[in-house]
């Protein structure tokens, strides 16, 4: 089984704005976490499958991308045996509860709101990444 | 001594310059510990932090490591000096330990510690080890400071927010459920939200960022008995913040419950579930204020729904209770209350049965809205009715209907048409008669609908009124629709009417429907094209019957 940096998080979004975003707030928050961001849902599976690659801390997913989303994600990580533990945060503007329901069957471990204020924004992204760092 | 004192001097100069630039305890340990170690004798330096209610939450230290295991012994020389050094320092060579305390008013402080051997100066120490703590107390005052104004910001920000949020629904449990995903993990790991159905509380959602352990939690019955006990002790006064000393399995430490209450209701209950330590948890009034916020939201929205709810009855009231039965004819009508409408509307319909075998079918419109329109509906329809079902002609009916308008003074006018529909052998023929009334369709069971002709001028605006006429005719199948201007007037975002894009489909597509299921659909239809923002639609619908529907 591939080895897991808790200080590598892989960041799933598709908007530019969002990854500027995210960029700063971690940045800021915690400069030693390496950021590594992919623009397409159907990236993730290969990315995680790279031989020898070592796996991430967290993976920060947005819902609504085009193409395969946030759910169809978790789905294909959670059918994969060789991923287990992967540690899977969905990071939406979403305020459908439906969606949020979907997630969590699938196999999410969080599904937090993804607020319009950047100083909120940061905090929000602060208390997760403490949240799943202190318990890996 | 003198290049010791200018090499102390200078390292000093150095800490208080470097104070500014610190913007994490971490950081600090850094800058403040190793220092000492430069001082002849000093084996090692350590520092504790401690939280609010003095328990220590973080080892640091520089020179001699403060393993897992010294832990205990640490925070043994930070409460007082020892008679003698511990075992398990002096066979480190430690035979000192120079204690001081980092104390800063209202805030978490620590305590720093010098470890030496029997080389040091330690009066000299001492002093040093005051002056480095001087410098800490000052970095963790500066440091607290600047997270208390960034705390005041999210909490800010995290109120307009959640105040955008909770503006953009009226459902209690939607309210209540953004408020609790707005808060974790901004504020909380955790939010339960109890909400209050005849004075029975019950846990209507949870969110926390770790689903998966809360829900863990909430399975075991003692748990769910426990937490829901708090929320009945809150709503009656008698809980406020507490303090678990064995965390239950979500990993909570703490948990803070704030009642959600509006006009002296008690709406439910907020219980916020805290991992983190105590200096990073929300202050109560930011709680308090945040659920006050919510339990507004929700009695706006419980208010507005009830004042829904007493326009619709008003609304019905304003309408038959039933159509009559007419050989000859099948009938339907279908009334929708706009979505975002809290006063009654104007839209009126009727149909009378007269003695001469003709049927009156009246359909019209009070412009504007409230109690003065509706007033004025109720008027309008019975005056129309009662004239029409009494043999009066529909002219003359419209006549003394458009006189009493002009003798009221009302600057309000009604738009209004009639059908008289007279059941012939064959085919229904109808004569029309529109005061300045959207124009009625026939759908025709056998080719696309056409529209009929409206004209005339609205009742209440001239002193003689002016009355546009046609004549129609349905054969059996065909079916005479008549509505306000809701149907065929609601905008898509782009502005364009539903008269000039879905409406002649969604006739096609109804055609064999049963009438009561057109009226509906067709209500439905529009509505949906216009994104639910619409004026209130009254659609009635008459069919011809066919030989075979006997």
């Amino acid at each position: 089984m591939a080895d897991t940096d808790p200080d590598f998080v892989l960041v799933v979004e598709d908007s530019e704005e969002d990854v500027e975003a995210i960029g700063r707030a971690i940045g800021r928050s915690h400069p030693n976490v390496r950021l590594e961001f992919l623009r397409s849902g159907a990236d993730v599976l290969p990315r995680l499958n790279q031989p020898d690659t070592v796996l991430p801390g967290l993976v920060l997913l947005d819902l609504n991308m085009p193409g395969e989303g946030g759910l169809q994600v978790i789905q294909r990580v959670r059918a994969e045996p060789a991923l287990p533990h992967l540690t899977l945060v969905v990071f939406t503007s979403s305020e459908d509860q439906t969606e949020a329901d979907a997630c969590y069957a699938a196999g999410a471990d969080s599904y937090i709101y993804k607020p319009i204020n950047f100083a909120l924004f940061r905090t929000v992204l602060t208390q997760t990444l403490d949240y799943w760092r202190a318990r890996s | 001594m003198g290049d010791s004192e200018l090499g102390w001097a200078a390292t000093l100069h150095r800490l208080w310059t470097a104070v500014a630039a610190i913007t994490a305890r971490d950081q600090l340990a850094e800058l403040v510990l190793p220092p000492l170690l430069g001082e002849p004798g000093v084996l090692g330096v350590w520092g504790l932090r401690h939280d609010p209610r003095g328990h220590t939450s973080a080892y640091r230290w520089a020179g001699l490591p403060l393993e897992a295991d010294d832990e205990k012994t640490a925070e043994a020389l930070a409460e007082a000096a020892p008679q003698e050094i511990p075992e398990s320092l002096a066979k480190r060579g430690v035979r000192h330990a120079i204690s001081l305390s980092v104390e800063v008013p209202g805030k978490s402080g620590g305590t720093m510690m010098a470890l030496t051997d029997d080389t040091a100066d330690l009066e000299r120490v001492r002093a040093c080890l005051a002056q480095v703590v001087d410098v800490a107390r000052e970095a963790i005052h500066r440091l607290e400071g600047r997270r208390d104004e960034e705390a005041q910001q999210i909490r800010d920000a995290l109120l307009a927010e959640a105040s955008l949020q909770m503006d953009a629904v009226l459902d209690t449990k939607q309210t209540l459920r953004r408020v609790a995903r707005m808060a974790v993990p901004a504020i909380a790991e955790g939010c339960l939200v109890y909400t209050c159905d005849n004075d029975t509380l019950s846990l209507s959602s949870a969110v926390h960022v770790d689903m998966r352990r809360l829900d863990a939690a909430l399975n075991h019955a003692e748990t769910t008995d426990g937490l829901g006990r708090l929320a009945r002790c809150a709503v009656a006064g008698r809980a406020k913040r507490m303090h678990v000393e064995a965390p239950f399995q979500a990993g909570t430490r703490t948990l803070h419950p704030e009642v959600l209450r509006a006009r002296g209701r008690v709406l439910g209950v907020l219980l916020f579930l805290f991992d983190r330590g105590d200096e990073r948890i929300p202050p109560a009034d930011f709680l308090r204020d945040l659920a006050y916020r919510a339990a507004l939201a929700i009695d706006n929205g419980q208010l507005y729904e009830q004042r829904r709810r007493d326009v619709m009855t008003m609304q019905q009231h304003l309408l038959p209770a039933r159509l009559p039965v007419a050989k000859g004819l099948h009938m339907a009508a279908n009334y929708a209350v706009g979505d975002r409408v809290t006063e009654v509307g104007g839209d009126f319909y009727d149909v009378v049965a007269r003695s001469d075998g003709t049927v009156a079918a009246l359909i019209g419109d009070v412009c504007g809205r409230g109690p003065e329109a509706a007033a004025l509906t109720g008027m309008a329809r019975h005056t129309l009715s009662t004239l029409l079902q009494e043999g009066v002609s529909p002219g003359r009916a419209l006549g003394r209907l458009n006189s009493g308008l002009r003798r009221d003074g009302s600057w309000r006018f009604v738009t209004t048409g009639v059908a008289m529909l007279r059941p012939g052998p064959s085919e229904v023929s109808v004569r029309w008669l529109s005061a300045g009334h959207p124009a009625p369709i026939v759908v025709r069971r056998e080719r696309p609908a056409e529209a009929g002709r409206g004209g005339g001028i609205p009742l209440g605006v001239v002193a003689k009124p002016s009355i546009g006429r046609s004549q129609l005719q349905l054969a059996p199948g065909d079916t005479l629709l008549m509505f306000t201007d809701g149907l065929t007037e609601s905008r898509d975002a782009g502005g364009v009417m539903f008269e000039h894009r879905e409406l002649w489909n969604t006739l096609d597509r109804l055609r064999d429907a049963p009438v009561e299921e057109l009226v509906r659909e067709v209500s439905s239809a529009s509505a949906a094209f216009g994104g639910g923002g619409g004026d209130d639609i009254a659609v009635l619908a008459i069919r011809a019957r066919g030989h075979h529907d006997g």
